[in-house]
């Protein structure tokens, strides 16, 4: 499998702190990665430099070859990001954000117009889209994000904490729509606490612990059943 | 007691760990910060202090009608005070995030509104409390008052004048949520702004500056008598006239006159401080709950504003990525009431000022004093330019707020972002700005050729200022401030104002020769000579060019700064 998203040596430091540390990962075309390690341990800080959001200090991320620091508007074009906070634009509708964000995408208006009828289904968001950014709960915010990262059928999609703020059945929801697009060949660069739900859906895992990758799967394992990787995480992270 | 002092010590606690940052970034920003508010400060004393010696020794208006002039500035100086508070401490008393999570606490309601009065006043008023003290500081030195005159005036007499404003300011706020509860925010707002036009209109027609003039002028040269018989009644219970009349009977040697005002001062900021107290005790709670029901979700809003051709999904003329950008800020500030309310009422001021000066006949006789009235209108309209500015240009990319992240994550070019962001804001305040030059200098009955060069340095003015808003705006950006406001009224915003007005500044004496020697030449021989004009106009566009260069590197470099 070529990989698709490629974080090669990263480090990032923080004054003197290093949140990262030589970090260094692929991963495959329409595989679903997790990526897990306790609070503080640098998961949502390689998400922002893989996203752009923050300038690696060494090291590179390549999404499908392209760098995302020194050539990011190739890179970005297949990538879709949910945030590990939902922030909408408050004096916007929903159904105006997700013009927006295909407008970004440069999507042409009446393909978009059906695209976002087919996220208020699949999300199940209703009436909602005409409201404002700022009358909606954070579940709501968190369907528009994800109808967002998805809407202009991105290649990678990179997301931190996506069932943050759902209910039981809008979190059945997304992780359906997840694992039908890996099996279309999205991939899935997915960081999250919920061992759960990485048992679930994740092909392949790694553990970041202080920056440093502690735990990687080399291929797809059949490990994850039972609490097994309960165990392993917390023995591995103590 | 103890909860309001513990929250006050951990605000002065994250407040010194913040000046006390010795990481070379922050060591940088703190030293420009002391630079430039440390120049300005300088130059408003010594303007104050030539001012002073130019009114009283060549001009020799008197130590009476000096001090009318003062109370008047100080009227201004008050409604600016006033009006700043209330707005900023609507966002403050009422919006902040650091409220809802005390409100949650057992912590009284009056403490919290008093920890966030006090955060409020010294936030919204600092820089205003400096420019006091210079010109405290210039207006003594002239006088040659000793040492404890300024300690004592500034502690006694500026602070208490400018906490008046304040309480008062914050009173009304409290008692008008409750009306904006029933008739509606943006129907107070635009009330609240009649209001203070009219109070500032009211005042100078009962003042009637022209008229105290003339009167006060009659018993020339004993001038420096006392006329108090001229003020209109009403002026006597205003704040204003309680210190120009303290600063008066204080140089004229009779602290006993002067002191009965101060009194008064004292007083009534008692009087209006044991108020609000009491305002807060009763009712600052019952307020904060109308104020966070009328923004919740289920509070519903009308769809005033309908502009079918600004609707998304419909075809622009510009690239689809800047289309959708374009569009979304037009929403985002016609959804905003600050925003447009806040723009109006700029506009507002701007007609008020070329109403003003339409009545002046400025064409004087003697060329400096042409120069000098020349200068003046365009100092005068470089400073409204640089407010609508700071107002609207240095919070743009603020305002990409929390949500930045979307199009940080696009595949969208920052540069081009960066880029569309100036055009916009160059092209509202070069219009604005070339209206008003034009006007203005066509007014007052300039020839072709001054109003073709106040338009050409306003065109560079405008360039020069939203560049430099822009790009400071970028380095100071603050994402988690969603009130355009705030963000306007911050530290680095009024080192963006101070450093704007070092800009006018220099062009300004840029000017003031060459125009000089315009005027001497059209007076004196009766002929133009349009040439002395060209080299300042060039070393204009020269300084402009760095400022610009300058003020876009800073601000393209800091968009890529981790979000």
């Amino acid at each position: 499998m070529s990989p698709t998203v490629q974080i090669r040596n990263v480090t990032k430091k923080f004054g003197s702190f290093v949140a990262v540390d030589n970090l260094d990962l692929s991963i495959g075309k329409g595989e679903f990665f997790g990526f897990l390690g306790p609070n503080g341990a640098g998961k949502t800080t390689t998400i922002k430099m893989i996203t752009g959001l923050y300038a690696p200090t060494s090291g590179s991320c390549l999404i499908n070859g392209y760098d995302v620091h020194t050539d990011p508007v190739p890179a970005k074009r297949s990538l879709g990001y949910v945030p590990d906070q939902p922030f909408l634009y408050e004096k916007l509708t929903g159904r105006e954000f997700l013009f927006f964000v295909c407008g970004l995408f440069n999507m042409p208006i009446a393909v978009v117009k059906e695209k976002i009828d087919e996220y208020i289904d699949i999300f199940e968001i209703g009436d909602f889209i005409d409201k404002r950014g700022e009358e909606y709960s954070q579940g709501m915010r968190q369907r528009i994000v994800l109808s967002a990262a998805l809407i202009h059928d991105p290649g990678v999609l990179i997301i931190d904490e996506p069932l943050v703020g759902l209910d039981p059945r809008s979190s059945r929801l997304v992780k359906d729509v997840l694992k039908r697009r890996t099996t279309e060949g999205l991939t899935i660069f997915m960081s999250t606490h919920l061992l759960e739900i990485v048992e679930e859906l994740c092909d392949r895992i790694a553990i970041i612990k202080e920056g440093r990758i502690i735990y990687e799967e080399t291929q797809s394992a059949a490990r994850r059943s039972n609490g097994q990787l309960e165990t392993m995480f917390l023995e591995l992270t103590k | 007691m103890p909860q309001f002092i513990l929250i006050l010590n951990v605000k002065a606690s994250a407040f010194i760990k913040n000046v006390t940052d010795f990481r070379p970034q922050s060591v940088l920003k703190n030293l420009s910060s002391v630079l430039i508010f440390g120049g300005v400060a300088l130059g408003v004393f010594l303007l104050s202090r030539a001012a002073t010696g130019y009114l009283l020794q060549q001009a020799h208006i008197g130590l009476f009608l000096f001090h009318r002039f003062l109370s008047m500035l100080l009227y201004v100086f008050f409604i600016t005070v006033n009006l700043g508070n209330m707005i900023v401490c609507y966002a403050t008393l009422y919006k902040s995030e650091e409220v809802t999570f005390l409100m949650g606490l057992p912590v009284p309601h009056h403490t919290i509104f008093a920890v966030k009065f006090i955060d409020n006043f010294f936030y919204s008023s600092s820089t205003l409390l400096l420019l006091g003290l210079a010109l405290l500081l210039g207006y003594g030195s002239y006088f040659g008052m000793s040492a404890w005159f300024y300690f004592f005036t500034f502690a006694a007499v500026l602070l208490p004048f400018m906490l008046t404003a304040g309480v008062f300011a914050v009173i009304m706020l409290m008692l008008l949520i409750g009306v904006a509860s029933r008739v509606g925010i943006r129907w107070l707002l635009s009330g609240i702004m009649i209001v203070y036009l009219s109070a500032i209109y009211l005042y100078f027609s009962a003042v009637n500056p022209v008229v105290l003039v003339q009167e006060v002028m009659k018993h020339y040269p004993d001038v420096n008598a006392y006329f108090g018989y001229l003020d209109p009644p009403f002026v006597r219970y205003l704040p204003n006239h309680w210190v120009s009349e303290f600063l008066y009977w204080t140089v004229n040697g009779e602290p006993a006159r002067a002191s009965w005002h101060l009194l008064t001062l004292f007083c009534i900021l008692a009087t209006l401080m044991l108020t609000a107290w009491i305002v807060a005790r009763m009712y600052y709670y019952k307020s904060w709950v109308n104020a966070s029901e009328a923004r919740s979700p289920v509070a519903g809003r009308p769809r005033f504003l309908q502009v079918r051709f600004m609707e998304f999904g419909r075809e622009g003329i510009l690239a689809r990525p800047s289309d959708v950008v374009l569009r979304r800020d037009f929403w985002g500030f016609f959804r905003e009431p600050s925003q447009w309310l806040h723009l109006l009422l700029m506009f507002v001021l701007l007609l008020v000022f070329l109403v003003s000066i339409s009545s002046l006949d400025l064409r004087l006789t003697q060329p400096f004093l042409q120069t000098i009235s020349y200068l003046v209108v365009f100092l005068f309209d470089g400073f409204l330019i640089a407010s609508i500015s700071l107002r609207f240009v240095f919070p743009a990319l603020s305002l990409e707020g929390d949500a930045f992240w979307c199009i940080r994550s696009a595949p969208v070019s920052l540069r081009r972002l960066y880029l569309q962001k100036f055009i916009g804001s160059f092209l509202l305040i070069v219009t604005t700005a070339e209206i008003l030059s034009v006007a203005s200098t066509s007014m007052l009955r300039d020839s072709p050729v001054l109003v073709l060069v106040g338009a050409l340095c306003t065109a560079f003015v405008a360039l020069g200022l939203t560049s430099l808003n822009l790009g400071a705006g970028a380095y100071f950006a603050t994402f988690r401030e969603k009130n355009p406001i705030r963000i306007a009224s911050s530290q680095g915003a009024s080192l963006t104002f101070l450093a704007g007005m070092v800009y006018l500044g220099a062009v300004v004496a840029l000017l003031v020769v060459p125009l000089n020697r315009y005027f001497e030449i059209l007076i004196i021989r009766g002929t133009t000579s349009a040439g002395w004009l060209a080299i300042p106009l060039v070393a204009v566009g020269i300084l402009t060019s760095i400022v610009f260069a300058g003020s876009t590197g800073v601000g393209l470099a800091t968009l890529r700064r981790d979000f």
